[in-house]
């Protein structure tokens, strides 16, 4: 079976350049959301966890740009790893620089007060992250793909009518 | 075969009147229905082909020069695939990149990629990949918009 891959080499508008560094700036930036929330939902139940019922905002503040500078490493130099295709040993090792970035930053800033377990937790939790936004892209993937061939099938019969 | 033009307003409109459909005839529906059309061009081995355009998987351009792929064959086209593409004048015939046009009517099955790009299976078994840059227009010509 021959592959065949085109790729646009012409030289693309200004403005369309830019359109298409504003939808990656805001593909950077919505994932960004979703790990801050993930993140920031086991950092409450880590607070809650000690007795305390406030967030520091400075805390906060490190995940949101741990996140979003993790955002464009995996735009750029990880290819999208959580949006992929598959899910095999490369993706494995992109997800594990990015769990050890994150726990090295949650130690270096003291998010959860260099607790040993709390942050093997963390760890683990961050894995299942990373599994869970992968597979609801494929999802969404698949539930795309199935639109587009009920497209194509009406676009066929509109045809041939 | 006698035949007349009339000219008038709204729709155009061809009516054919005959005893039989002769083949003469079915030519000239297959030209109506734009099925007719074909494109001349040398295969491999220097041999001039003929395609008829419902026959075309996809035109590639490679290097400067255009081929006409179908199931059986690959053509050489003396045209550039804006030419064909103004020539074809067809719905059925989408740009999907700046080298290559896609016969929609020939492909098996869609998938949808990450980053918005789509892997086309053609009815042959090939795969030709839509950039993100052509998709959203390929989606709105599947719609009919």
């Amino acid at each position: 079976m021959r592959e065949v891959k085109t790729e646009i080499t012409h030289k693309v508008p200004l403005a369309k350049r830019l359109l298409r560094a504003l939808a990656t700036e805001v593909d950077i930036e919505l994932k960004a959301c979703l790990y801050f929330f993930c993140i920031l939902f086991y950092y409450s139940m880590y607070r809650l966890g000690i007795g305390s019922d406030n967030a520091l905002l400075l805390h906060m503040a490190e995940m949101i740009l741990v996140v979003y500078v993790m955002g464009y490493v995996q735009y750029f130099l990880m290819e999208r790893f959580d949006q992929g295709e598959h899910f095999g040993t490369r993706e494995i090792l992109y997800m594990l620089v990015c769990v050890a970035v994150h726990i090295g930053v949650s130690i270096l800033c003291n998010w959860y007060d260099k607790n040993l377990w709390v942050t093997v937790g963390f760890a683990a939790y961050l894995l299942v992250v990373y599994f869970s936004v992968y597979l609801v892209y494929k999802v969404l993937r698949m539930k795309d793909g199935k639109e587009l061939n009920e497209d194509l099938r009406a676009f066929q019969e509109r045809r041939e009518r | 075969m006698k035949f007349r033009v009339e000219h008038t307003d709204g729709e155009d409109e061809v009516v054919i009147r005959c005893r039989e459909v002769t083949p003469k005839i079915e030519r000239l529906l297959d030209i109506l229905e734009g099925d007719g059309v074909r494109l001349v061009g040398v295969t491999e081995s220097g041999a001039k082909s003929v395609i008829a355009i419902r026959d075309i998987l996809y035109i590639e351009s490679v290097d400067g020069r255009t081929y006409v792929y179908t199931e059986q064959e690959v053509v050489r086209v003396d045209f550039g695939l804006s030419q064909l593409i103004e020539y074809l004048d067809d719905i059925r015939f989408f740009r999907c990149s700046k080298s290559m046009i896609l016969n929609i009517d020939k492909a098996k099955f869609l998938k949808s990629l990450a980053s918005n790009r789509i892997d086309v299976t053609m009815v042959n078994g090939e795969h030709i990949r839509i950039s993100r840059t052509y998709a959203s227009d390929f989606r709105k010509r599947l719609r009919g918009e």
